[in-house]
């Protein structure tokens, strides 16, 4: 019975850490296409783990991809979305300090749910540019950082706002579970 | 001869593919319920002009959405819960009436569900 329950509990502890935080992207655009990288870190004392997509460079969420029509970009952490979502990422890079980087690969064990590294961090940031939809063209005044503000991590607005549109990053969050929203209209 | 056997070959491929075109074609989008499309409308709405954030909610020092924004997505989140046969009381017991908790489970069953419609869809191809 002991054991049952112990069981369980270990089942249910795995299920709230891999689903601690999730990050979502809705490009609602439909003039331009997203790129863009995502980054977490920790937030307890400092920065670091440090972790950014790094391959591909940037991440592509096409002019009109979001939840309405089933292409958003859903991350539930570093490594079920590259199988689980529409836009996967190969590689991370991990800072554990200034000076200490490495570049892990979406299923490296050390940055497997659960893990020390990504137990400790949450979806934080995206340096982003937005081009016009199919084409190779950025439009330079609609793109830059964008996160969770105030972050002295990262010292990213949480709202940009231009002639050609507007970004947000916004989270919903209760006592063990933050989700993190970008939005682009 | 060869020549009219290859056109007539790309013809029959041109006229079957074209054909396909017709039939239904299951997608995310098509499958899912009223419930979760008014979840999805919901969060697209926070991009309309009246309800994107002010500038006061801007200088707010956090990310987390407004109470003011949290309730335009409230009455969907509820609705999504309510139709998986939740009822109002065990909503109200299990979330406190709490906004965030409540369009934090309607996500979750959200999620859930758009992860079932896909597996539908991978396994009827």
């Amino acid at each position: 019975m002991k054991k049952i329950f112990a069981l369980l509990s270990l089942c249910l502890m795995s299920y709230a850490y891999a689903q601690h935080s999730i990050m979502i992207v809705n490009n609602f655009s439909t003039t331009f296409d997203f790129q863009g990288n995502l980054s977490a870190h920790n937030y307890s004392g400092s920065c670091y783990p440090y972790v950014t997509s790094s391959t591909p460079t940037m991440i592509t969420v096409p002019a009109d991809s979001h939840t309405s029509n089933g292409k958003e970009l859903a991350y539930k952490n570093f490594k079920d979305q590259f199988t689980g979502s529409l836009y996967p990422t190969t590689n991370w890079t991990v800072q554990t300090s200034p000076t200490s980087s490495t570049i892990r690969a979406w299923n490296h064990p050390s940055i497997a749910p659960g893990g020390v590294i990504s137990y400790n961090v949450k979806w934080a940031s995206s340096q982003f540019q937005m081009y016009y939809a199919g084409t190779s063209i950025p439009e330079p005044s609609f793109g830059g950082l964008i996160g969770e503000s105030p972050d002295p991590c990262t010292g990213a607005p949480g709202y940009i706002s231009t002639s050609y549109g507007d970004a947000e990053w916004f989270n919903i969050t209760t006592a063990n579970i933050t989700y993190s929203y970008l939005q682009v209209y | 001869m060869k020549k009219f056997f290859i056109s007539a070959i790309v013809a029959v491929l041109t006229l079957s593919s074209c054909n396909n075109e017709g039939s239904p074609v299951n997608t995310v989008e098509s499958m899912k319920t009223p419930q979760m499309e008014n979840f999805d409308k919901a969060f697209k709405s926070l991009g309309d002009p009246q309800n994107r954030p002010t500038e006061e909610e801007r200088k707010r020092n956090t990310s987390e959405l407004s109470d003011r924004r949290k309730a335009l997505l409230v009455p969907a989140s509820k609705e999504l819960i309510l139709s998986t046969g939740v009822t109002e009381a065990e909503l109200t017991r299990k979330t406190g009436d709490d906004m965030s908790q409540i369009i934090v489970w309607a996500t979750q069953i959200y999620m859930q569900k758009s992860d079932e419609i896909r597996k539908n869809i991978k396994s009827e191809k």
